[in-house]
């Protein structure tokens, strides 16, 4: 029976190093008006600080626009941050050079959410393949032919002969995004980041993908940056949760406190919008807040959900930015609720 | 119990290609009471838009096969010809909210004039009385009047979408066709519009066949799921009944591969593909990932109507065991 099930609690990762460290990172893009002057900043990420261990999963959560995206490309190197720094296995990105960058790129997989943009029209399987060990300097055609092979095995596209002259129209939606896992994993990678992997897929695909993602994580120990809107998938792949909102983290838990008890209510509001399948459903309207995520050229002062949130604390909430307070062990939420707890 | 308002039978509806005939909607028939919303459920690739546009006939060229009866409010729609289906069922009687249309605004027009278009031809309305109508639809849907002065991109996604569903109800339909109305949306926007929908079908009773891949956001609206498979209708089942106990393999596995959230389970995938729409198998389509599959099923399954009321096409559900049609 092909299944998929609810990861474990595993044993905390602590002792262990971390091998990325993202502190304080800000990536702002600025915005010009006609073409010249500065007309503001569009700070698509505010201050995110978090730390990810050897082979553990950390989700993050939020709706588009909340800067998950532009996190993930700020670790990649494709944005430049603002401010702040990333420590991959405590070096700073910041001093790399050229072979440095390189090395670091060669070290992380990235896994694009809409497979059939992701992989080049005109590229057959092979080539796609190939084309990041070419660039990376593995020019052995043997060590090539083995690790098309490996990975191509790893993602369950069999038999490999059939696959690897076809181009990637002629693939499924599920099977061109197992080719991008494909061409993620071919460098052998401490760690992946995958953006919305299994969004554009229908509900039996994605779970298909999800148990390949969770099989390639134990067999490499990857450390896995899973990037998401929807909070259902999550418990079945990762140990930690991050949820953002308005270019900032807001809530930081293990997955299963989380699931529990959401403290922030914006996390609440993702899980009041999330509809299991049930037929009570119909009976009831959901209470959900109504209104926009804030324009992040101009956030909100304070708490960047106090326009929203049905909790607000005059004064406070309105005025103030949260900072992080420990509710309980391992769950920390960036909300005024939670002032008491220190 | 109420009337019904729409009975199809034996629609079918084949695409002209070069390798053959795409048998995108085939042998589908099921009856929705005034009211009721069907959620219509299924993967990408197996004929739930096409059912819609067959319904409603917005078809392209290539067609080898339009055949059946799609009985609306009484009458056989299918019987009409074009040019009277055009002004007397299309958009008056039935609406349609098809797949991204909120980035089908046109740009240059005051959402205000893109609602009263549909009223100006199809309901020969004064400009006068067309505004007031397009202000009432605009309250239903939750938006500020004065959004009818705009130009859609000064609407966030939410709104242009809640401006499309407006639209739909402008003419009064009896029957919305609303064809993945929440799935480009983000998370909270589209809970926000099932409670906007769910208001509607409860104040203005109106009757909603709702296209989704999403079972989870189906069972908001849902009174009645049919999943459709290949191009068949596969289950027609009450939501009530569907979301605990489907009766078909393919929806039992269909439910154990969405993940929930509010409880363990271990999720499930069907492994394989369905099959191509051009040559599909003899028996039933589904039989090849099946995995309670046995040797009846190489002869195409009949529709078996259960006590429950639900109708499923799978031989482990026909007792007479008789073979109508091989």
């Amino acid at each position: 029976m092909p299944s998929l099930a609810v990861k474990l609690p595993q044993e905390q990762p602590k002792e262990q190093k971390p091998i990325l460290r993202v502190e304080n990172l800000h990536t702002w893009f600025e915005v010009r008006r006609m073409g010249f002057f500065k007309a503001g900043d569009v700070r698509a990420l505010d201050g995110v600080t978090f730390d990810l261990y050897e082979g553990e999963t950390v989700s993050i959560v939020g709706e588009s626009g909340c800067g998950k995206s532009t996190l993930a490309k700020t670790i990649l190197g494709i944005n430049i941050p603002t401010k702040g720094a990333i420590y991959f296995e405590d070096q700073d990105l910041s001093t790399l050079d050229k072979q440095g960058w390189r090395n670091y790129r060669s070290s992380i997989g990235y896994i694009q959410q809409d497979p059939y943009g992701a992989l080049p029209p005109f590229m057959s399987v092979q080539r796609i393949l190939e084309e990041p060990m070419k660039i990376n300097g593995i020019r052995n055609k043997e060590e090539q032919a083995r690790r098309i092979r490996q990975v191509l095995e790893e993602v369950k596209l069999a038999p490999i002969e059939d696959f690897l002259p076809k181009f990637p129209h002629m693939l499924s939606g599920g099977q061109q995004q197992r080719l991008v896992i494909a061409r993620a994993m071919i460098l052998e990678p401490k760690m992946l980041i995958a953006d919305e992997p299994v969004s554009m897929l229908d509900a039996s695909v994605r779970v298909e993908i999800l148990q390949l993602l969770q099989g390639l994580q134990t067999k490499h120990n990857l450390a896995i940056i899973y990037i998401t809107h929807d909070l259902s998938t999550v418990r079945y792949f990762s140990e930690r949760i991050f949820s953002m909102y308005g270019a900032k983290i807001i809530e930081k838990s293990s997955t299963s406190a989380l699931l529990k008890e959401p403290l922030h209510p914006y996390t609440q509001a993702l899980f009041e919008a999330t509809s299991d399948p049930d037929a009570e459903n119909l009976k009831t309207f959901k209470n959900v807040p109504a209104g926009e995520p804030p324009s992040l050229m101009n956030p909100p002062k304070g708490c960047r959900f106090h326009p929203r949130c049905s909790q607000i604390i005059k004064g406070l909430c309105d005025e103030h930015i949260p900072p992080e307070f420990q509710v309980h062990e391992e769950h920390i939420a960036a909300c005024w609720l939670y002032k008491d707890h220190q | 119990m109420s009337k019904v308002l729409l009975d199809v039978r034996n629609l079918k509806l084949y695409f002209r290609t070069r390798s053959g005939p795409v048998q995108a909607v085939d042998d589908v028939s099921f009856k929705l009471r005034a009211g009721h919303t069907l959620a219509v459920v299924g993967e990408s690739g197996c004929g739930k838009t096409s059912l819609a546009k067959a319904i409603l006939r917005l078809l392209p060229r290539n067609i080898s096969t339009y055949s059946g009866s799609v009985i609306f409010d009484g009458e056989d729609i299918m019987k009409y010809d074009d040019e009277k289906f055009r002004k007397e069922i299309r958009w008056s009687k039935i609406a349609m909210v098809p797949q991204a249309s909120m980035n089908s605004l046109n740009p240059v027009i005051r959402i205000e004039d893109q609602l009263a278009e549909p009223l100006l031809i199809h309901e020969k309305l004064t400009k006068q009385q067309a505004s007031v109508r397009v202000n009432e639809v605009f309250k239903i849907v939750g938006l500020p009047v004065d959004f009818l002065q705009r130009y859609p991109f000064e609407l966030s996604g939410g709104m242009r979408q809640r401006a499309t569903i407006a639209m739909a109800l402008a003419s009064n339909p009896k029957l919305v066709v609303l064809d993945e109305p929440s799935s480009a949306l983000d998370l909270l926007t589209q809970a926000n519009l099932m409670n906007v929908l769910k208001k509607i079908k409860h104040e203005i009773n109106t009757t909603f066949i709702l296209i989704t891949h999403d079972i989870g956001t189906a069972s908001e609206l849902a009174d009645e799921v049919a999943v459709m498979y290949a191009g068949e209708m596969i289950e027609y089942n009450s939501a009530e009944y569907f979301y605990t106990d489907a009766h078909h393999p393919y929806s039992q596995k269909l439910m154990a591969s969405v993940p929930t959230l509010r409880e363990d389970k271990e999720l499930q995938f069907i492994p394989g593909q369905p099959p191509s729409l051009i040559n599909p198998p003899q028996g039933c389509r589904f039989a090849a990932r099946c995995e309670m599959k046995f040797a009846k099923c190489s002869i195409h399954p009949n529709t078996t109507q259960l006590a429950d009321g639900a109708t499923v096409q799978c031989w482990l559900h026909d007792k007479t065991g008789e073979v109508k049609h091989a």
